[in-house]
């Protein structure tokens, strides 16, 4: 007998006498049925107030695209700003393929040791928690979301959700299988000297979302 | 020494020692109500916070009531996405699957992003004694690494370092920089650290990370962290290997919601960590990040025997540190003083479940029974009453010291005799009520020195409490 073999003996011989299969079967087949948050239920203009606040609180800034021909702009002045070099790194998402990045020196594929600025595309925002959604693969490598010291990420408005009831509904909807899913509130962070909170601990010390309307 | 032995019989000369420890209790004041403030704030800024609670703790029973139909079905899940699943009874078998892993990659260097499983597996002294160089890549863990130290608390490692002490030992290891840097701030240590670590995460061939969640619907890990250590170390190797202990399962996606709400907001008052990241298989075709191989180790380890036992509840913990950071035993000795890998409450009652109450039953007798921790758990484990349990079992096992059975014994002899106890009780009160004299206090009494070397111990006023009841009653 293999050891997964006596691992679940044991499980079974503890379980209490019942149809357990058809439990099983109905709490998988109604997912949720949790209590649902206010705070995730907003909707609208004010969805998008509450995400661009709780990015504020996450320590994240964010500014507003209104068309996507104006990124490359944006982007240029959030690198001045910052005094970044004139150089950003993504990866083949279409979105970004046709833009005319001007002065902007673009580089395509994963992270790398010395990564001064990424961009990337969020699938989603959650306005419930100011968080963004990323899939990872050649279109947004996972590494551009973890190695850029800042990282910049485009979410379209229309791909904010309330909270992670309607995340989720969406995401099944959108049938993606990516290898990660990555949930990224704010910039990374430690309080592991000294027990006080310092951005930039392994991953970027700035996160910067722009948001297509 | 191997590190991760364990010294929980010691705990009375554990705990004294850290009492006496300057740096170790100026560490633990400097902590000491920050987590508690953080997590007050984060339950007040939601109302739904305690109807979470109730819900998590219903997610996880429902969980253990039918965990061999989950795992099953979480295992198919993991093995469809091309990754695969090892099942270990004991932390040696845990242990020799991983080596093996690490062989087939061709391994000399080994990430880890922070997993409390491979502590218990004692995974990085079992590496370094077959060639292969583990490396902690959570700020706290690498801090305590460097010092030749195990973990104090579940959550935040290296809470019981000082920064001086940070600083000397980051001067010690990084022997390769200027030695006249300044490194007087604490953004200077944690940009060294970044940077000495940043070249490793594309050095090593395997990553190693724990799991917060498996997700029986998907067949996702799932980790949270706040440095993104986790992700680098999952990420930039040709292989990925999970330790998570069985009952890290979840249902569904929808029930990983509930758990993340209320995981957070518990742990440090974050309504959400920076990164949590849900991870399925290996790299896709196309992919030019990620591993290439994804396993998972399942680690029993006890947990199965657990199952119908008074301590099943115990296996609804999520790990957030709430219980420890509410302690006043943690708070005083701090997490070393456990002897094993959990400490503080949770440790005290999953410790002896895990290797033995002969080993870990010392540590249930580290309980006020304030209650505090039961009050803060985010899925309602009634910790005190677990701790009771042990205390009882340890009592009927003949553990417990000979003058605290005797003690006990000669309480019960006349617990059970109504009269000969009142009759002791008020000659009892009688003498202590004389020797405190007018003060009321007694300053140093013969068997009570560990309270009076400190205090008064304040004598009993005005009669028994059977008497007054009689009185009160008339």
């Amino acid at each position: 007998m293999s050891a997964r073999d006596r691992i679940l003996g044991r499980i079974r011989a503890a379980a209490a006498p019942g149809d357990r299969q058809a439990a099983v079967a109905a709490w998988m087949a109604a997912p949720g049925g949790g209590p649902r948050p206010h705070q995730a239920m907003s909707h609208g203009p004010q969805r998008l107030t509450q995400f661009m606040q709780k990015l504020d609180a996450a320590a994240a800034t964010v500014g507003r695209v209104s068309a996507l021909a104006e990124l490359p702009k944006a982007l240029a002045h959030e690198l001045r700003k910052r005094r970044l070099p004139a150089r950003i790194r993504f990866g083949s998402d279409a979105i970004f393929a046709g833009l005319d990045w001007g002065t902007i020196g673009t580089s395509r594929g994963p992270g790398r040791i010395e990564e001064p600025a990424t961009l990337s595309r969020a699938e989603f925002g959650l306005a419930e928690t100011g968080t963004l959604v990323l899939a990872s693969g050649p279109d947004n490598p996972v590494t551009l979301t973890f190695l850029g010291e800042t990282h910049f990420v485009l979410l379209r408005e229309a791909d904010l959700c309330g909270g992670f009831e309607d995340f989720w509904t969406a995401w099944r909807e959108r049938g993606l299988d990516p290898r990660t899913l990555n949930m990224v509130t704010g910039p990374s962070r430690s309080a592991d000297v000294g027990q006080v909170l310092q951005l930039g601990a392994h991953g970027p010390v700035a996160l910067h979302v722009f948001l297509l309307s | 020494m191997s590190l991760h032995e364990a010294t929980t019989p010691a705990f009375r000369a554990n705990a004294r020692a850290a009492l006496d420890n300057a740096n170790l209790q100026a560490a633990l004041r400097g902590s000491r109500g920050n987590f508690i403030t953080k997590r007050a704030k984060g339950r007040e800024d939601l109302p739904e916070f305690d109807a979470l609670r109730d819900r998590a703790r219903d997610i996880k029973d429902h969980v253990l009531a039918h965990l061999d139909l989950h795992l099953e079905a979480y295992e198919a899940q993991v093995i469809a996405s091309g990754g695969h699943v090892h099942w270990a009874e004991t932390a040696e078998e845990a242990r020799a699957i991983v080596l093996d892993l690490c062989r087939k990659a061709g391994a000399k260097a080994v990430n880890k992003g922070k997993t409390m499983i491979s502590e218990e597996c004692g995974i990085n002294d079992f590496l370094s004694a077959n060639g292969i160089a583990p490396v902690e890549t959570d700020l706290g863990e690498y801090i305590i690494q460097l010092r030749g130290e195990v973990p104090s608390h579940i959550i935040a490692p290296a809470v019981h370092v000082t920064v001086p002490e940070i600083e000397a030992a980051f001067r010690k290891a990084h022997a390769h920089l200027d030695p006249d840097r300044d490194l007087s701030d604490l953004a200077a240590l944690q940009a060294e650290a970044r940077g000495v670590l940043r070249a490793k995460y594309f050095q090593a061939e395997v990553g190693i990370t724990g799991a917060n969640m498996l997700i029986a619907e998907t067949g996702h890990s799932v980790i949270v962290t706040n440095e993104g250590n986790g992700d680098l170390t999952q990420s930039l190797p040709r292989m990925h290997i999970v330790m998570a202990s069985l009952e890290k399962i979840v249902p569904t996606l929808e029930d990983a919601a509930t758990i993340l709400r209320i995981l957070g907001r518990s742990a440090t008052g974050q309504e959400m960590s920076v990164y949590t990241t849900f991870s399925r298989g290996p790299r896709r075709p196309g992919d030019p990040d990620g591993p290439e191989e994804y396993h998972v180790v399942l680690l029993d380890n006890g947990r199965s025997n657990m199952l119908a036992t008074p301590f099943q509840d115990m296996l609804r913990c999520i790990r957030c540190g709430a219980c420890m950071n509410h302690c006043p035993v943690y708070q005083a000795v701090g997490g070393h003083a456990y002897g094993w890998v959990y400490p503080g409450p949770m440790g005290a009652v999953l410790t002896p479940s895990l290797i033995g109450v002969e080993q870990g039953g010392q540590l249930p007798n580290a309980s006020s029974f304030c209650g505090r921790c039961e009050e803060v758990c985010p899925v309602r484990i009634p910790l005190p009453g677990m701790m009771r349990s042990w205390r009882e079992r340890e009592f009927e096992k003949r553990l417990t010291p000979a003058a605290m059975r005797r003690g006990l014994g000669l309480w019960a002899f006349a617990a059970r005799r109504p009269r000969l106890y009142r009759i002791a009780a008020r000659l009892g009160a009688g003498l202590l009520s004389r020797l405190g004299g007018k003060s009321g206090r007694i300053a140093s009494l013969p068997f009570a020195r560990g309270w009076t070397g400190e205090r008064d111990l304040p004598a009993p006023q005005g009669g028994t409490f059977m008497d007054r009841w009689k009185a009160a009653r008339r």
